[in-house]
């Protein structure tokens, strides 16, 4: 069922993995940082990472021989890593709908 | 100095913090003695061997953050059931219990470091399951403690106001009870017993400490940075189902090579790739906060280390735990110092960081401070440098433990074929050799992180006048 890694792809599977995790939250940043800041071209540079995570993800799918189920996996991480920020932006705009400025509370001793 | 003003479940946080820092700094000292021995083999030989040091320093790693989940939920208990706590005599009674057990372990794991593996070695000496080595009458005095521990909190909310937080956090005092009693039990069958072993380390940490750690991180960002209960409520929803959701399934990455059935390999590499999904659910909503709020944090130490637990958690578990999680790597990485250097970043960058910041926040009220800010005394500078000494310890002793692991994944699994012949050679090679010396390094920039973080807490905000900056404070509130 698994076939193992390669030694030549031994340090491609390691940074792939690493750069999927790093690209993905590169993504969500800049994603959410645009929105924020109302910046169109920041989310060219969110999407651009995305397509960074996306190159991560099929070398480490190569590299690690991820075929048949596993495949799914990588089918899985794509989309969800893509609508992931989406749906939380979205959670965030909820949660805060009606959120009033509020002062930071003082620790006090009771009285 | 007097804590009179506390109460009383504030004041039996006060000494659970304590025997807390005295665990970490005994987790530091016996990590710097296990580096030594990696170094110099004969280094204490048949004074402090090297599986006594090494036991000494991850369980005193794992109580000291239990001593500070426990602390920092008797620290907010009161405050946020808006009553007094029930049965603090027993809470108290309790503590000592707990810690004169945790005195008499670690004696005996000194005094007794070799022996027969028979009943009377497992009830009274070391019950020889690595990570929660402590014998049989410990176990059970520690969840006799827990129990406790759990009537505290579940009767004082029923007495006082229930909340989202208070909800979770009950409900996962249960599962933290329960899940211990899965590696009290004896089994000949080396897979069934490594499999229940399993549910104690890993649904422990990578699911009750990860909720515990999420409800102290809403009540925290409600204290230092005045965020709306509401929203971390939600977001503490959100949060524990993401957590739960990947997390308890994400335990079948450790039953890919115990003799599990095949399936576990399926299960435990797809569960562990949607493990880092609620960290992006974190950087997305820190990012929207950040951007819309704009508050002034009230406790500079305390919100420093609340980021550092945002980042410790998202490096430590996110990207070193999902680099070598698929079985079809771990087949090579799994049991390296690979592993150490996962272990060393999750847990400090998750557990570590965050009851730092709830002592800094329990400091500012023990020594009645409305704000730590840039205003101190002395600059702040003990906190700033202990932050960056600690966090600098770790980070570096994290990389050169990941080029070790890097090199014995490579030599002795991959070229070796895990043979003894491979294993020495991985063990002499100069990556390995200087990644430990890196690592004794570090190791010695984290203890003197941990010197100033000490001196710190019993020095911050002491010097000004208390009661006066809390009545001006409250006047102008």
């Amino acid at each position: 069922m698994l076939e193992p890694v390669e030694l030549k792809d031994f340090f491609i599977v390691f940074f792939s993995g690493a750069m999927v995790i790093m690209a993905g939250a590169l993504y969500a940043l800049l994603f959410a940082w645009s929105r924020l800041q109302s910046k169109p071209w920041m989310m060219t540079l969110a999407y651009l990472s995305y397509i960074v995570l996306f190159i991560s993800v099929m070398a480490l799918g190569s590299a690690a021989h991820l075929t048949g189920f596993w495949w799914w996996l990588v089918i899985t991480m794509l989309i969800g890593y893509l609508l992931a920020p989406h749906g939380i932006w979205k959670l965030c705009e909820a949660t805060h709908i009606d959120e009033v400025p509020n002062k930071v509370q003082p620790t006090l001793p009771p009285s | 100095m007097s804590f009179e003003h506390l109460n009383g479940g504030q004041q039996l946080a006060i000494k659970y913090y304590t025997v807390a820092i005295g665990l970490f700094v005994a987790q530091i000292l016996f990590g710097l003695l296990s580096g030594m021995q990696y170094l110099i083999p004969n280094f204490m030989l048949g004074l402090l061997d090297f599986n006594v040091t090494r036991t000494v320093h991850i369980n005193a790693m794992i109580i000291w953050l239990l001593y500070g989940f426990i602390g920092s939920v008797y620290w907010l208990l009161e405050e946020e059931s808006q009553t007094k706590i029930v049965g603090l005599k027993l809470g108290n009674i309790a503590f000592w219990v707990f810690t004169i057990a945790v005195a008499i372990v670690v004696v005996v794991f000194l005094v007794v470091q070799s022996g027969p593996g028979d009943d009377a070695t497992r009830w009274f000496i070391n019950e020889g399951r690595e990570y929660i080595e402590a014998p049989r009458w410990a176990d059970i005095g520690i969840v006799i403690c827990i129990l406790v521990f759990f009537y505290n909190v579940a009767a004082t909310f029923s007495k006082g106001q229930w909340s989202g937080i208070a909800g979770v956090l009950t409900l996962d005092l249960v599962a933290l009870a329960g899940l211990y009693l899965a590696g009290m039990f004896y089994t000949t069958n080396i897979s069934m017993d490594q499999y229940w072993w399993w549910w104690v380390i890993h649904l422990w940490v990578e699911a009750t400490w990860e909720v515990l750690v999420g409800c102290l991180m809403a009540w925290g960002l409600m204290k230092t940075l005045g965020v709306s209960r509401k929203i971390v409520t939600t977001w503490l929803y959100i949060e524990v189902a993401l957590m739960f959701g990947s997390g308890i399934l994400g335990l079948g990455h450790h039953y890919f090579w115990i003799g599990t059935p095949e399936y576990w390999l399926t299960i435990g590499g797809f569960f562990s790739a949607l493990e880092p999904i609620p960290l992006v659910a974190m950087v997305v909503h820190a990012v929207y906060d950040s951007g819309v709020k704009h508050s002034k944090a009230n406790n500079h130490p305390a919100f420093a280390w609340l980021i550092a637990h945002a980042f410790g958690n998202f490096f430590g578990a996110g990207v070193w735990g999902f680099m070598h999680t698929l079985p079809q790597i771990n087949l090579y990485t799994h049991g390296t110092q690979w592993s150490a250097s996962h272990g060393h970043l999750a847990f400090f960058g998750a557990y570590a960081t965050i009851i730092i910041a709830m002592m800094y926040i329990a400091a500012q009220y023990a020594r009645g401070q409305s704000v730590f800010d840039g205003n101190l005394p002395d600059g702040g500078w003990k906190w700033k440098w202990s932050l960056g000494l600690l966090n600098l310890g770790v980070v570096g002793m994290t990389v050169a433990l990941l080029i070790s692991g890097y090199e014995q994944s490579f030599i002795e699994r991959a070229v070796g074929g895990s043979t003894w012949y491979g294993y020495f050679a991985a063990q002499t090679h100069p990556w390995f050799v200087e990644g430990m010396w890196w690592r004794m390094v570090f190791g010695f920039v984290t203890a003197a992180g941990i010197v100033l973080l000490v001196w710190d807490l019993l020095t911050i905000g002491k010097s000004r006048k208390a009661k006066e900056t809390l009545e001006t404070s409250a006047q102008t509130a």
